[in-house]
């Protein structure tokens, strides 16, 4: 019998890390070790949990007594104050995890990242493909993040060329559960939208997330990938999807408000959760590289992923009236199961 | 040209809404892409288009009934006709029941929407509405169907606006939204048509399909150039081909424009999204001459800049895409820009900012175009495949096929200015 590969997934805690352990379990066939600084709740079952600071210097020498041969680092602290402690946890952690990867001698690395690293800019061509020079906004401290992440992984790969490195730039997020800063905004009781301006988006159903992910950490697939669902949406389109009435906000406004909380020392994102720039100019990935080198199809149109981030979201907030359609549906049913 | 204005045209009706203007085949009433149309056998792609054409009919059955009032064998194949466009409608949607017919409320509707028309136009139809009837030319049927079609299409048209608001349509992934593209399309053609009179020459140098693309100058301080290019070849060309312009980086930034530049089916102008668009075999049209061209004085006119950098040529000759020289000539009179000011354009981040008699001491008011007579013409396509695809890394090859091109085009605007008597009236 061979040996079970080892794989670890950080941020176990977290949303995204939580359903990946989950869903590379139920593959079958590799054992699962979930690092976190506390253990996921609920607790995720058959995940060997190490409650550990990824910034930790003994975790080389966790991998190395595991024998593990692929990390995929999935913690990140969003929405946060744009401080030095969350720089620290986010950036400098990413960096402690790679080098204690490479001193572990792990084969692969896979990194989430986000579509976002390139900027939403005017001069932006239609579609952006992996290679583009990451222009990212600074302003919002998850991307600022993101973006220095980004550069730190690609020096590493250039430092340690040895390792597999996997880097997936998801566009944004949405489902049933997820919460990202496009489900934040969509949750916004206003949702604005920028006067004049109506970018097309990308969106992903963050079941497609998690495979994508797990298609990664199975399958080796070096390089950086953009990930997306197809159909790109105006933003105005999805907001009239959403069922949101969105007051227009003239542009100016919008970046002046953002600077104010900025310098305020705010996270500006409690009140705006998507930089204003990705509001009014388009930022959409090539996919071309997805689906002929990852050859991953995602299961979820952007529409439908939308629909069930609206569904999920109508479930829980209001509470319908009993309809004549309800009635009419159940005598039908009642009559079918008769007739049977 | 005298000699064509004769020749009778073909009946039927574009997707524009505008009468074709190609010549029917012979012994047809028809052009070769309404002659499937007529006959019944439509593609699929027609087929979705049907809603839009059923609107038009009323209007479609007037044009041969005034041009043969007599015709007896005319009436029937009309009415044959008519009854299977009504027979494919219906079974096309089936959930769709209209509201009980009558007479007088088929008359009260056909003139309700006949007020889109102008009064003699309208006054025209309700005549020969009221002629049609006393001669006993559709019976009760027949006016059912009609009634049934036309209240399809006014509520298909309010439908549209009803989608807007719960977000279900359609753009493609360069953001191309056909219906709001048919809702702005009256605009751009009542430019088109009454405003500037354009009048096209060429347009059969343009592929029914495939890649091409289109090189133009660049005049007039505003891009109504390209938009004249666009529904000259939406409405002229047998195909109805969507011409993709490229626009310069400025625009992404003014709110609206780039709202409306992405739903009509431009695109940003970089190297990759030209190279994509001509892959994916679209015309794609582009101004080399960028703001220089369109910013030029109105002493300048009809001078082409330079020709930027040739990443025109690296896209035809890297997509083998043949370059059709096309030339813009009325344009240039439609502002009359005497001198530039460059501190004006850094304050207001403008590329370059024009001052004419009207503009800016009139406001919004000097931004209306004058109405010069315009003349567009395609020239002959010049082949990009005899040479290998990467031919696109020989710059010395790249800059004499620019240089080539916009010669051609210079050449082009000199003939037609030639020609020219009046700027307003051609």
């Amino acid at each position: 019998m061979t040996e079970e590969k080892v794989v670890v997934v950080t941020g176990a805690a977290g949303y995204w890390g939580a359903r990946l352990a989950g869903r590379l379990i139920a593959e079958g066939g590799l054992r699962v070790v979930g690092i976190d600084t506390r253990p996921p709740t609920p607790a995720v079952e058959g995940l060997d949990f190490v409650r550990a600071d990824v910034r930790n210097p003994l975790l080389a020498d966790l991998f190395k007594a595991e024998g593990v041969d692929t990390v995929c680092h999935l913690l990140f602290r969003q929405g946060a104050r744009p401080d030095e402690k969350t720089f620290d946890l986010n950036v400098i952690g990413t960096m402690k995890l790679l080098g204690a990867c490479q001193q572990a001698g792990v084969r692969k690395v896979v990194l989430k990242s986000s579509t976002a690293v390139y900027g939403a800019h005017p001069t932006n061509p239609a579609f952006l493909e992996e290679s583009r020079h990451l222009q990212g906004s600074r302003r919002y401290a998850d991307l600022g993040h993101q973006v220095e992440i980004e550069v730190l992984a690609q020096n590493f790969h250039r430092q340690a060329p040895e390792i597999l490195l996997t880097i997936l730039r998801f566009a944004h997020g949405v489902g049933p559960t997820a919460d990202s800063p496009f489900t934040r905004f969509l949750r916004t009781p206003g949702a604005p939208h920028l006067l004049g301006f109506d970018p097309p988006l990308q969106l992903i159903h963050e079941d497609d997330v998690v495979e994508a992910l797990a298609q990664a950490v199975l399958n080796d697939a070096p390089g950086v990938f953009n990930v997306a669902a197809e159909g790109v949406l105006p933003l105005t389109r999805i907001l009239a999807l959403a069922g949101k009435i969105s007051p227009p906000v003239l542009p100016p406004l919008a970046e002046w408000g953002a600077r104010l909380m900025a310098t305020a020392g705010r996270p500006p994102d409690r009140v705006w959760p998507l930089e204003p720039s990705y509001l009014r100019y388009r930022c959409v990935a090539d996919l071309t590289k997805m689906r002929e080198e990852l050859t991953f199809a995602p299961r979820y149109t952007a529409v439908e992923a939308l629909q069930s981030f609206t569904e999920a979201r109508q479930d829980t907030g209001q509470v319908n009236d009993l309809t004549a359609e309800d009635e009419e549906r159940l005598r039908q049913t009642i009559a079918e199961r008769q007739s049977q | 040209m005298s000699e064509s204005e004769q020749r009778p045209r073909c009946q039927a009706v574009t997707k524009a809404g505008q009468p074709c203007k190609n010549y029917p085949l012979a012994g047809s009433a028809y052009c070769a892409v309404h002659q499937s149309v007529s006959s019944g056998q439509l593609s699929v792609d027609s087929e979705q288009q049907l809603p839009v054409t059923s609107y038009q009919l009323p209007v479609t059955n007037e044009q041969p009934l005034t041009a043969e009032p007599s015709g007896r064998e005319l009436r029937e194949q009309l009415m044959v006709e008519l009854d299977e466009l009504i027979k494919r409608l219906q079974a096309m949607t089936p959930g769709y029941t209209p509201p009980p017919f009558s007479p007088r409320g088929l008359l009260e509707m056909l003139e309700k929407n006949a007020q889109r028309l102008s009064a003699a136009d309208r006054l025209g139809i309700l005549q020969k509405m009221r002629g049609a009837i006393t001669q006993d030319v559709f019976d009760v049927e027949t006016w059912k169907g009609l009634w049934y079609m036309l209240n399809y299409t006014l509520q298909s048209q309010a439908d549209v606006v009803k989608r807007r608001f719960t977000g279900e349509y359609e753009v493609d992934e360069w953001g191309l939204d056909w219906e709001f593209l048919d809702t702005v399309r009256p605009f751009f053609t009542f430019l088109y048509k009454l405003y500037w009179r354009v009048s096209t020459t060429g347009i059969e140098n343009i592929p029914d399909s495939g890649r091409a693309l289109l090189v133009a100058n660049h005049s007039g301080q505003l891009p109504w150039d390209a938009a004249m290019i666009s529904t000259a070849v939406l409405s002229e060309h047998p195909a109805q081909r969507l011409v993709r312009s490229l626009y310069g980086a400025w625009f992404p930034t003014l709110p609206f424009f780039s709202l409306v530049f992405d739903k009509i089916g431009h695109a940003l102008a970089t190297m990759e999204n030209g190279t994509r668009l001509l892959q994916q075999d679209e015309i794609v049209a582009v101004y080399p001459e960028g703001y220089k061209g369109v910013g030029k004085l109105f002493r300048d006119r009809y001078k082409l800049a330079r020709f930027g950098r040739g990443g025109f040529v690296k896209m035809a000759l890297a997509t083998q895409s043949p370059i059709i020289p096309t030339a813009v000539v009325g344009a240039e009179e439609t502002y009359v820009s005497l001198a530039k000011s460059d501190s004006l354009a850094r304050l207001t981040g403008f590329p370059y900012f024009p001052i004419s008699p009207t503009f800016p001491w009139l406001g919004p008011l000097g931004l209306i175009p004058l109405p010069t007579k315009w003349s567009i013409d395609f020239g002959e396509p010049i082949p990009t495949d005899v040479v290998e695809p990467d031919a696109a890394n020989n710059l010395t090859l790249v800059s004499q096929l620019a240089e080539q091109v916009r010669d051609t085009v210079q050449t082009m605007v000199n003939q037609r200015l030639a020609q020219r008597r009046s700027v307003f009236l051609g």
